[in-house]
């Protein structure tokens, strides 16, 4: 008679015991990095609190963790503003456009460049790596940009900032790290180079390319200086260049000196659109983060 | 291979460089003053006081400084009535107030600036100046009546002059004030004064007595802890209190000061002047009257110890006293109160420090080979320089946002709100019209000026318009060569100065020392410096005096 185990029979599995020092090291490790994440997450709470508070107690300089004499304020002044949402709408969209655009261009760069039989690798990788060290300078680049007519379009911020070299040599390093073996049974079976990378290598990319997206979407997110440069209309521009001005018009010495109407934008309204702004990509990231953590490793240690 | 390929991509680099540098050299700038060409859609006989109006529907690109406050708005009554007086219509190309200035040396960079490029501070012109992208105003002024006029009128010359470049001419159309308006000045709560029964005090001296009795009264308290400590440590205070010692210090801080007696000019950080100012400041931190914290805290800092009671002085303005004090002290101490007091005065005797020149608009070199370039600079003229033009860009139009009693003087509508005189309008001057833009309203007569001023404020510049202006040292207008090497001068003895300000003022370093900071200034080259300035001094008063 068969009699199906229970869990009390099961083998204990407890791993081997760990070393004094490494338990030491454990303990130092949590205390550490427990003053890591105060040290980065008091900063946002704090703005979380101000945003919620009354602009007096702020003043006073009352305001840490919990926000005193809770107002709403600041949030619906903020939203009622046409030109923020305006904004706010051109970010989502160049985030979006560029992310797409950069992983489609990085991934096949980087897939080419992982070929060890490919003829003119080297000077390829060159090409991308020129980059990284010189550019042609600020000015040269906006008469490039404004000659190509991408000045004031979409283009001008998508375009230019569409590979990024550190990326392209995380993505090579992991396609080299894939057996050929796999694309060499691939092609056995028929399938064409595009064949091979859209049905064999994308499928087991995932995580480097979650990573990817991540690593894209936050910059293209954060960016403002190329939006800055390149329109001349702030319908145009993204929510950071908003944000950045809102700030400015409050602290800038020089509009505190020359400036006679100069008007202080209360404390609460930054706030405000600093939680508005960073709260997508926060919303975001616990989704993406465990393809971040095991899409870079496997980009690092390459075997 | 791959060597020979970075040999290849480095020729071809250089190549390119090289005749990127050919052509830009090969331009050649055109000065003819014939202006035959230009006179497209410009009026035959325009003069002071006549209304503009091209006789052509025209339109101008202009750079637009964007107030985080008034965001620019396609529909203002600014642009519509702007085009129905004049028959221009200005194309504005939107930047960003907070990184203005890096756009503009990009498109003038670029080649790509609009026409008209207002908000520029001199010296910024300098740097464009070299390049030739931008225009020598001053070859023009026979086009600009109103300019002309009220620069006769109001006794700008040695104002101007100082505007001037090696070359003897001026780039800068900069607003011009009739009067000096002195905004900064020492915030007191005058409620302590009351307490304490001190009268309000005129000098430096009187000061230094009232907060010594401060302080004797509230021995835990620095009576004074002062904001504005960047960029420069208390640059708001040491710019008054330079002024008032006849130098130069703080925001305002120059390396050469005139020194009128001797006819030549002197190093403003090595001076008797500059010397005497930080003692009076060392005193007043010695004795625990001046928060030694004011050098270093942020403005907010020095706002809360305000506001709760921990100080009672500050360097301010009407702006910082009405938006930012006044508020605060109401919500923590309801019963104090601030005012703003006449400048103190100094050894340098009554003055009013305030320049009359203000920022200006620079002309792309691009316009003068425009054919409707005439009619552009008279439309210049009308709109920043008549009085028509002046009380247009700040008011807006009579009847719809103000009107005129018979005295001529202007009152806001009721429906439109502004710096909280009818808190309960639904429009705003700025906001929802476009006036009192800063892009386009700057200087004019004292009437126009403060003509928001609250009564408090008028009260404050009647006092300070019994004193004589600041008078303005002559030009010394640097070549690029020698401005390239002061360039390289300049920081070091600027961080230096400051640094040594500081020193002086906390007493970290005793002013017995004052002989070997001159030797180290020297060792800067601070010597070399002012010799380069008195050279240009020189050379100016023989090529044009």
């Amino acid at each position: 008679m068969v009699t199906l185990g229970t869990r009390r029979d099961a083998p204990r599995t407890r791993g081997p015991v760990d070393s004094r020092g490494y338990r030491i090291f454990r303990i130092v490790n949590t205390i550490v990095l427990i003053g890591v994440v105060i040290v980065t997450l008091y900063p946002f709470l704090n703005i979380v609190a101000r945003s919620l508070s009354d602009e007096a107690y702020i003043i006073a300089g009352k305001v840490t963790l919990v926000p005193r004499g809770f107002d709403v304020t600041g949030y619906k002044l903020v939203m009622s503003d046409a030109m923020f949402w305006t904004n706010y709408r051109n970010t989502v969209v160049y985030t979006v456009v560029a992310t797409l655009i950069s992983i489609v261009l990085t991934t096949c760069y980087a897939y080419v460049l992982s070929k060890p039989q490919l003829k003119g690798r080297g000077l390829l990788v060159g090409v991308a790596l020129f980059t990284m060290f010189f550019s042609g300078g600020l000015i040269p680049n906006y008469v490039l940009v404004t000659s190509l007519g991408m000045k004031n379009t979409i283009w001008a911020v998508v375009i230019p900032n569409a590979i990024s070299v550190f990326n392209l040599l995380v993505m090579k390093a992991f396609f080299e790290s894939l057996p050929t073996e796999l694309e060499e049974a691939a092609a056995v079976d028929g399938l064409n180079t595009y064949g091979i990378l859209l049905r064999i290598v994308l499928p087991l990319s995932k995580a480097i390319i979650a990573t990817m997206v991540l690593f894209y979407a936050v910059s293209f997110w954060n960016s403002w200086f190329t939006a800055f440069l390149y329109f001349d209309r702030q319908d145009l521009l993204p929510v950071t260049v908003y944000l950045r001005n809102l700030i400015a018009g409050a602290t800038s010495a020089e509009s505190a000196a020359a400036d006679a109407d100069k008007v202080q934008a209360a404390a609460t309204f930054q706030a405000v659109t600093i939680v508005l702004t960073t709260l997508p990509i926060l919303a975001v990231y616990p989704f993406v983060q465990r393809y971040f953590v095991s899409g870079v490793m496997l980009g690092a240690v390459k075997g | 291979m791959f060597r020979k390929t970075w040999r290849r991509v480095a020729l071809a680099s250089a190549g390119l460089l090289a005749l990127s540098l050919g052509t830009a050299c090969s331009e050649d700038p055109s000065d003819s003053t014939d202006l035959s060409e230009n006179r497209a859609g410009a009026m035959a006989d325009y003069g002071v006081g006549d209304q503009f109006k091209a006789t052509e529907a025209l339109s101008f690109s202009t750079l637009y400084n964007n107030h985080t406050f008034y965001p620019l708005k396609d529909d203002w009554l600014f642009w519509s009535e702007l085009t129905k007086r004049t028959n221009v219509k200005i194309e504005p190309v939107a930047v960003p107030l907070s990184d203005y200035e890096q756009k503009r040396s990009l498109l003038i960079g670029a080649g790509d600036a609009p026409l008209i490029i207002p908000k520029t501070y001199h010296p910024q012109e300098n740097a464009f100046v070299s390049s030739g992208a931008i225009l020598p105003v001053s070859d023009y002024l026979d086009l600009m009546p109103n300019f002309k006029d009220k620069l006769t009128k109001w006794n700008l010359k040695p104002e101007i002059d100082n505007l001037r470049q090696s070359d003897g001419k001026f780039y800068l159309l900069p607003g011009l004030h009739e009067k000096p308006t002195q905004d900064y000045t020492v915030l007191v709560r005058s409620d302590i004064l009351q307490e304490l029964n001190l009268s309000v005090p005129k000098t430096w001296d009187e000061l230094y007595t009232v907060l010594k009795a401060m302080k004797a009264k509230y021995p835990n308290v620095y009576p004074y802890s002062d904001l504005f400590s960047k960029p420069t440590p208390t640059g708001a205070l040491l710019n008054i209190l330079g002024a008032s010692y006849g130098t130069q210090a703080g925001w305002d801080y120059q390396h050469a000061t005139w020194d009128p007696a001797a006819k030549k000019f002197i190093y403003t950080g090595a001076s008797e002047q500059y010397k005497q100012m930080l003692t009076y400041l060392h005193k007043l931190v010695a004795e625990g009257l001046l928060d030694p914290e004011s050098f270093t805290q942020t403005d907010d800092q020095a706002r809360q110890k305000l506001a709760n009671g921990k100080s009672f002085v500050v360097t301010g303005n009407a702006q910082t006293l009405v938006n930012n004090h006044r508020p605060d002290l109401a919500k923590t101490l309801p019963n104090a109160k601030m005012t703003k007091i006449p400048l103190p005065v100094g050894p340098a005797g009554e003055i009013n420090p305030f320049p009359r020149l203000e920022n200006g608009i620079m002309i792309s070199s691009k316009a003068r080979e425009s054919k409707n370039f005439v009619a552009m600079m008279q439309f210049i003229d009308w709109l920043w320089y008549s009085d028509a033009g002046l009380e247009f860009a700040r008011w807006g139009v009579e009847g719809t946002t103000f009107t005129k009693d018979a005295s001529g003087k202007r009152t806001l509508n009721p429906g439109v709100d502004f710096l909280g005189l009818n808190p309960k309008a639904p429009k705003h001057l700025q906001k929802d019209f476009g006036f009192q833009n800063g892009v386009f309203a700057y200087g004019g007569n004292p009437d126009l000026v403060r003509g928001f001023f609250s009564p408090e404020e008028l009260e404050f510049q009647k006092v300070m318009d019994a004193r004589t202006p600041r008078a303005v040292s002559p030009p010394a207008p640097l070549t690029d060569e020698e401005r390239e090497q002061v360039s390289l001068w300049e920081t070091p003895l600027k961080d230096f100065v400051a640094q040594n300000t500081l020193k002086f003022a906390l007493g970290q370093r005793p002013l017995t020392e004052w002989d070997a900071y001159v030797g180290e200034l020297k060792a800067k080259n601070s010597e070399q410096y002012i010799d380069l300035v008195n050279k240009a001094y020189e050379r100016f008063q023989k090529n044009n005096g």
